[in-house]
């Protein structure tokens, strides 16, 4: 039996998958704590901002 | 002899990719770090998890579908989360019907391809490489 342990909200999705990315690299690239904190606010606004701006380049695509 | 060498004395590279194969985190604890290991083990863990609840295919190999070769072995860098998953859950394959499937898939490779890298950097640092 599945559970889904997230509502289907596809922006909620995304910047979960944001969340752990970023937290993944910035403990694997960086050693010092501000430095992480850093890339980890580059990294989530670039994979989030960069998802919003995709989203909206492809808006007019169906029609 | 800086810190780096005395690590790669003390630990033993190809153990050390090992045990981060087996379970996410695993290989960085033996490497005497502990914090950021807990932390790799909750962050890929979860990220599998919810791949599998999202209903999303663990990967087999299919003639004729090159491609699954690469996600086959993403989803097998998972370790023994991509094993106990494929003997437990009822449906490896996923529901491509799903509204998640897709979501599933990419968090399930997410995991695999993250303890793969993580693979490599314990080899890194007890081999010397990282401080």
């Amino acid at each position: 039996m599945i559970v889904l342990l997230l509502p289907v909200d596809h922006f909620l999705i995304m910047t979960v998958y944001a969340l752990l990315v970023s937290a993944f690299f910035s403990l694997l690239w960086r050693e010092q704590r501000v430095e992480r904190w850093k890339l980890f606010g580059v990294l989530l606004g670039s994979l989030v901002l960069g998802g919003l701006a995709v989203a909206w380049l492809m808006y007019p695509f169906p029609s | 002899m800086s810190a780096a060498e005395e690590t790669a004395l003390e630990r033993n590279p190809f153990l050390a990719a090992a045990l981060a194969w087996v379970f996410p985190g695993l290989g960085h604890f033996y490497l005497g770090r502990r914090r950021p290991g807990v932390l790799f083990a909750i962050i890929v863990t979860v990220c599998f998890v919810l791949g599998l609840s999202f209903e999303g295919r663990l990967y087999t190999i299919e003639s004729g579908q090159p491609l699954t070769i690469l996600a086959t072995f993403a989803v097998y860098g998972a370790g023994l989360l991509n094993i106990a998953a494929r003997l437990l859950s009822s449906n490896p394959g996923g529901s491509v019907l799903a509204v998640t499937y897709e979501y599933g898939c990419a968090y399930l490779l997410t995991a695999g391809l993250m303890n793969l890298l993580l693979m490599l950097d314990a080899w890194d640092i007890a081999s010397g490489k990282k401080p």
